[in-house]
């Protein structure tokens, strides 16, 4: 193997990003595999994008009651996200603002002040330092605790959907959706959507970018990855995945609709709900939907799956994060949703599904992680540089979008295309120089 | 303990090595042989919780949580050509000890617990993964065999450190 010529840690950051923009071109279909795997990128990655952008924190209906509170994950570090006795949603870093121990290790429960376990501080839910053990006699009365609140992490919601950001001045969250909002709406705004149980989390020894992009664009892949599911008569065949749309809009997001569909995927009863939340044409879409896939910049993955179970067709719908651990590593973590008003039964069996197809040992899920993991390990080092490994994007560059599709943003009426990988890695470019 | 609790204890050791040998060496054909029909095959989801507040584990979702056509359908899946979770086989060796007969009703029905370390290494990859944890097992006795009719497994991590389910626990 030849000497490496590329040593990005050794360049500055400037030098760095002209090569990754000397390298990496969206539009013409090249990614170079070392933006999967390179310690830099991942570095300025961490701080361009996870520190800047909107990243999910979890769904509101995890936290229904007053005084509720879970632990999360943002960038890298760790959240309180509570419900105040007011109702209102907050989040915190989870840290004292004494001496900086975690004051939350429980995943979640129902607490109207923190406690810290190193000495003692106590904090409202609605973040004020309340109590200082000792505090007139150690402190003469001088502390001013007024100053010493949690530090307070910057969210939003959507659909539910709880975001934060460290981003001191952030897009506002409703630009960032855009317009892509129009499909979360169908998967997760069609009515009340519930998460039911906690996350499931498995580490992946994979790039968090492989999953963002394997739902943002991939659906080629399911042919074979998935070629099992076929066999097992889950799915009528193995190019079902062809048919239907690929969708992207502005700032990365991009998602799959699978369709027509003969059958209606989700409770009849809810029919009316659907009518009520969604517009004319996004319940035309529900109407005739097989499944949606897609992924909200940078690493929320949504999935609404149409498979065959037990002879009867059922849907479920999920979210996924794919959280950086390292640059080689990712933590995935899945939500199981479903329609809060639908039967018993229905959940019961959209679970059952979930847990079969889509879980940590989902008969489509673990094929995924196979794929994921050597992809890694292939771009993994110096050779990706010495031998300017590049990926090839091309699929679909000769198709133009279609014009009559309902939802905003830029439709192609196939799925297999890489279309929406190309607007996803344009993005990604963009924040890594902002 | 009783003669017949450390016959029965012999029996269930046996039971469970000759499971974890069949498992570790990809008969899972002779594997699903165990199962009984109503067999329930669970693996909850294992979560933090303040203090010592228990069950520490949800009770509304799972890894696995199947009955005996889903089990079926996942053995079915790993013989087909695409299963590439398990193209080539993980190698596995589960390791099951700390085996407790709880419940003992001769030629008819038990409870038994056991502690499983599941070694797994894929591939080329010199990482290994491990998977911890109690089971609790029911058996049925028909026709002179015990077969496995409740299965609840209980995992160590919060956060499983296996890249994926495709193995059974």
């Amino acid at each position: 193997m030849g000497k490496p010529e590329v040593r990005l840690d050794e360049m500055t950051r400037e030098e760095a990003l002209q090569y990754l923009n000397e390298t990496l071109k969206p539009e013409e279909g090249a990614i170079p595999a070392y933006i999967l795997t390179d310690p830099t990128i991942y570095k300025i990655e961490h701080e361009k994008i996870f520190m800047k952008t909107w990243v999910l924190l979890g769904h509101v209906s995890e936290i229904p009651n007053k005084n509720d509170y879970m632990l999360r994950d943002l960038a890298g570090y760790s959240v309180i996200v509570s419900r105040g006795q007011d109702g209102e949603i907050r989040a915190f870093y989870n840290m004292c603002t004494h001496r900086g121990m975690k004051l939350c290790r429980a995943d979640k429960g129902n607490k109207a002040n923190f406690t810290c376990p190193y000495h003692g501080f106590n904090f409202k839910n609605s973040g004020e330092l309340i109590g200082v053990p000792l505090q007139n006699d150690i402190y003469g009365g001088q502390l001013d605790t007024s100053k010493m609140s949690l530090h307070k992490v910057t969210i939003g919601t959507y659909r539910g959907l709880i975001f934060g950001t460290w981003n001191d001045n952030p897009q506002p969250l409703d630009d960032f959706l855009s317009d892509f909002k129009w499909y979360l709406d169908i998967a997760l705004g069609r009515t009340e959507m519930e998460v039911v149980g906690p996350p499931q989390k498995f580490i992946v020894h994979s790039n968090w970018k492989i999953g963002s992009d394997n739902f943002v664009s991939d659906s080629y892949h399911t042919m074979v990855t998935h070629g099992s599911i076929a066999q097992l008569g889950m799915v009528p065949s193995a190019t079902y995945s062809k048919k239907g749309y690929q969708v992207h809009t502005d700032n990365g997001h991009g998602c799959l609709i699978g369709m027509p569909n003969p059958d209606f995927a989700f409770p009849e009863e809810l029919k009316d709900e659907y009518k009520a939340n969604l517009t004319p044409e996004q319940f035309e879409l529900l109407s005739n939907l097989k499944n949606l896939i897609g992924t909200l910049f940078p690493n929320l993955s949504i999935l609404v799956s149409h498979t065959k179970v037990k002879g009867q067709l059922i849907s479920n719908t999920t979210m996924r994060l794919w959280k950086p651990v390292g640059p080689d590593k990712m933590e995935v973590m899945t939500w199981f949703m479903v329609e809060k008003n639908a039967s018993e039964d229905w959940k019961k069996r959209s679970r059952e599904s979930y847990i079969l197809t889509f879980s940590p040992s989902g008969i489509f899920e673990q094929d995924d992680t196979e794929v994921f993991t050597d992809i890694t390990a292939a771009a993994s080092g110096t050779m990706p540089f010495a031998k300017q490994l590049t990926y090839n994007y091309t699929m679909g560059m000769h198709r133009e979008p279609v014009k009559d599709f309902p939802g905003p943003g830029v439709a192609y009426g196939d799925k297999f295309s890489e279309a929406n990988s190309r607007n996803y890695y344009r993005y990604w470019l963009d924040l890594m120089n902002s | 303990m009783s003669m017949e609790m450390m016959l029965a204890t012999y029996e269930f050791q046996q039971w469970l090595y000759r499971e974890a040998k069949l498992l570790d060496d990809i008969d899972f054909d002779g594997w699903f042989s165990l199962m009984h029909p109503d067999i329930q095959y669970i693996m909850p989801v294992r979560v933090n919780k303040e203090g010592v507040e228990r069950p520490d584990y949800a009770e509304d979702m799972f890894a696995f949580h199947d009955d005996h056509h889903l089990l079926s359908l996942r053995v079915e899946r790993l013989k087909t050509d695409y299963a590439w979770a398990e193209i080539p086989p993980s190698r596995t060796r589960r390791s099951v000890n700390n085996v407790r007969v709880e419940e003992y009703v001769p030629n008819e029905k038990a409870v038994v617990k056991s502690y499983l370390l599941l070694y797994r290494s894929r591939s080329t990859d010199i990482h290994h993964d491990l998977v911890s944890g109690e089971r609790t097992d029911e058996f049925t006795y028909v026709d002179g065999e015990w077969k496995l009719s409740k299965r609840f497994f209980v995992i160590d991590q919060t956060t499983i450190n296996t890249r994926n389910l495709a193995i059974f626990v």
